[in-house]
């Protein structure tokens, strides 16, 4: 039993991490066309009033302090939930994203690409 | 669920099966959840009832299935709102005019249709972005440069629809008038093509804009006459070279002989927008913070106070950014000369060479490359001016609406304008960041925009304080002559009965056209104003 128990995990986590790796790169591409503008890592030197940070970016250093990486790309706390709160909602300056720039489809890619380094 | 008014449920219901049946059931969207996803993000009236929420959206793919939503919503009365990418912030986002609209949502209508190179120009549908066009452009390596607006994730099309504006040279940079051809779906959901596209298998719709006979294009911007679903736009042949420099002008009294400077290279076309600046305004934003708020304290100062704090701080008073496009040899050349008219004009007028790029930009250096707009290539990066900085840390706004003005390039009209803004600002409790070193937006070529962005917030107190703020400063500065081009849909009635000229004639008008036009009043009630006959005791 505890074998048949031990496969059904290992096949779940094979079946898993090659589904999330697709749906990884996809999250990849959805969020460097919709998100990296403002949450990505470069940014020009003298970018407007950014202390040298995308807006999203800048702002989430502001917000954490240096508690949490203000790259959301570093971080590996995020939850499936907390992300799709944030774009279907909007949060502060960060307007409220619809389906039909970012379908569901595409915010589940978004998702795993966010939470592939999660601390389990 | 929010209904559209005057309609029943049953015949709503009834509505949303014909559109399913136009556009696919998953097209459709009339859940709480996603109806939701249609507010206002930075909405100045969000919770409360007069926000402007949608009943449903409808997102074609064609211009086929733009018809019959059309054609249904004849049938039924129902309001409609069309959205091209929805990113209109402070002017509305993707929400409707008016509450219980049905949003047709046009982003899936996304097709770059064709890019002309030797010709210069494009042609797209609504739901192509600045970003989309862009990177279309550069996969080809066409040589051809976009003018784009501040956030670039907006459609030129909906851009030049709301009088959007952006960075390079004039002929370019009103995107409206850089247009050439519509396709619109009218209200009785009839297709037409203007200018040459009126043609049968006319070569020339992207060339030539007036076609014959009246020019009607004007009447499907800022306005509820149709839906647009096709638009031309010239571009830029890519500049081999760009250069901008900086001049300084000591004196506060020297604005209006800058400015007279400025608009010549305006005029005659061989200047990007020129960002007008101060350096003890800057200087304020640092270490001058205490001599500045000390300045203002007592309220607007006199012209000696202000001529003798510039002979204190030590600092020029005016700056000016000028950013020259073309082959290097014309841009130096150019360079030169504004050097030699600036300095004869204004005594101790200082010249600082800025950046020379030979274009395009390298893509591999873009991500660094400062002052996009300027060079045609679209971000974000101006979205740091509303995000959470250190000032606002523990209290940042949910989003902002522009209130801006028009005023002519005259000096005094941008020291009496500025000053309504700061008193109106201290007078609501809010921090008011104008001063006599306030500097105008130059994105019109022919006039300056002063204003501001007034913070917007979910939290209906706050948002009442800023509603009052815009109707104390369009009330003060239309006594002067002075109103918006552009505003949020909570003030298009205020901003329209500004334009009273022979007892709202002008207004009339177009209600007349809209009558003709637009007889069940489906489209877009109450866009700048213009209200369908059996709604004009909507008007606020």
């Amino acid at each position: 039993m505890r074998q048949t128990l031990f496969l059904l995990l290992v096949a779940g986590l094979g079946h898993s991490a090659l589904a999330q790796t697709v749906s990884e790169t996809n999250g990849k591409a959805v969020f460097d066309k919709w998100c990296a503008p403002c949450h990505g890592a470069v940014a020009p030197k003298n970018v407007m009033f950014g202390n040298g940070a995308l807006a999203g970016t800048s702002a989430l250093a502001v917000k954490y302090k240096g508690k949490l990486p203000a790259v959301l790309e570093q971080r590996t706390d995020l939850t499936s939930a907390q992300i799709k709160t944030v774009v279907r909602r909007g949060l502060y300056g960060m307007p409220i994203t619809r389906k039909t720039e970012v379908s569901d489809a595409e915010l589940e890619d978004v998702v795993a690409y966010l939470t592939r380094n999660r601390k389990k | 669920m929010v209904l559209p008014p005057n309609v029943s449920e049953a015949d709503f219901s009834r509505a949303l099966g014909e559109f399913r049946s136009a556009v696919g059931a998953s097209w459709v969207f009339s859940s709480d959840e996603d109806v939701a996803l249609y507010r206002d993000s930075y909405s100045i009236y969000w919770g409360e009832p007069e926000e402007r929420v949608a009943s449903a959206a409808v997102a074609p793919a064609k211009v086929e299935e733009v018809q019959q939503i059309v054609r249904v919503a004849n049938r039924y009365g129902i309001p409609l709102y069309p959205i091209s990418t929805g990113r209109n912030l402070t002017y509305g986002g993707s929400a409707p005019n008016m509450r219980g609209s049905v949003v047709v949502d046009l982003k899936r209508m996304n097709r770059i249709l064709e890019v002309d190179e030797k010709r210069a120009f494009a042609l797209v549908e609504p739901g192509v972005s600045y970003f989309d066009l862009y990177h279309y452009i550069q996969e080809r390596n066409l040589k051809l440069m976009l003018d784009v607006p501040d956030p670039g994730w907006g459609s030129p099309m909906g851009n030049s629809l709301d009088h959007g504006a952006g960075y390079t040279l004039a002929a370019f940079r009103d995107h409206f008038s850089s247009h050439c051809g519509m396709e619109v779906v009218t209200p009785d959901g009839d297709v037409i093509r203007t200018g040459m596209g009126a043609v049968p298998n006319s070569d020339s719709w992207q060339d030539f804009h007036y076609g014959a006979g009246p020019n009607v294009d004007g009447l499907f911007a800022q306005s509820n006459f149709g839906i647009v679903t096709k638009m031309g736009f010239w571009l830029m042949p890519m500049p081999e070279a760009f250069l901008s420099g900086t001049v300084t002008a000591p004196r506060h009294r020297d604005l209006d002989a800058l400015v007279q400077e400025v608009s010549y290279l305006e005029d005659l076309g061989l200047t990007g927008m020129p960002q007008y600046g101060s350096p003890i305004a800057q200087a304020s934003f640092g270490p001058g913070a205490g001599a500045m708020a000390s300045l203002m304290q007592n309220g607007w100062p006199s012209t000696e106070a202000v001529e003798r704090f510039v002979t204190a701080q030590k600092l020029p008073a005016w700056s000016v950014q000028l950013y020259f496009y073309g082959p290097e040899e014309t841009v130096r050349a150019t360079w030169q000369a504004t050097k030699r008219r600036f300095g004869k004009a204004i005594a101790g007028a200082t010249f600082q060479d800025g950046e020379f790029l030979t274009l395009p930009i390298p893509r591999e250096k873009e991500p660094t490359q400062s002052d996009k707009p300027r060079l045609g290539i679209p971000s974000l990066e101006v979205f740091n001016m509303v995000a959470r900085n250190p000032q606002t840390a523990d209290d940042p706004s949910d989003g902002h609406a522009d209130l801006f003005v028009t005023i002519p390039r005259k000096a005094s009209a941008l020291w009496e304008s500025s000053r309504i803004l700061f008193e109106a600002h201290r007078e609501a409790g809010m921090p008011a960041r104008q001063n006599p070193f306030s500097t105008p937006f130059t994105y019109y070529s022919r006039c300056f925009w002063t204003g501001t962005t007034v913070p917007t917030w979910r939290d209906p107190a706050k948002n009442a304080r800023s509603r009052a703020l815009f109707q104390t400063v369009m009330d003060r500065c239309a006594e002067h002559g002075w109103v918006s081009y552009r505003t949020n849909p909570a003030f298009q009635d205020l901003l329209v009965s500004k334009y009273s000229f022979n007892n709202n004639s002008l207004l009339r008008f177009q209600e007349k056209l809209k009558d003709g036009i637009d007889p069940n009043g489906i489209i877009a009630p109450g866009r700048y104003g213009i209200w369908p006959a059996k709604m004009r005791k909507n008007r606020a």
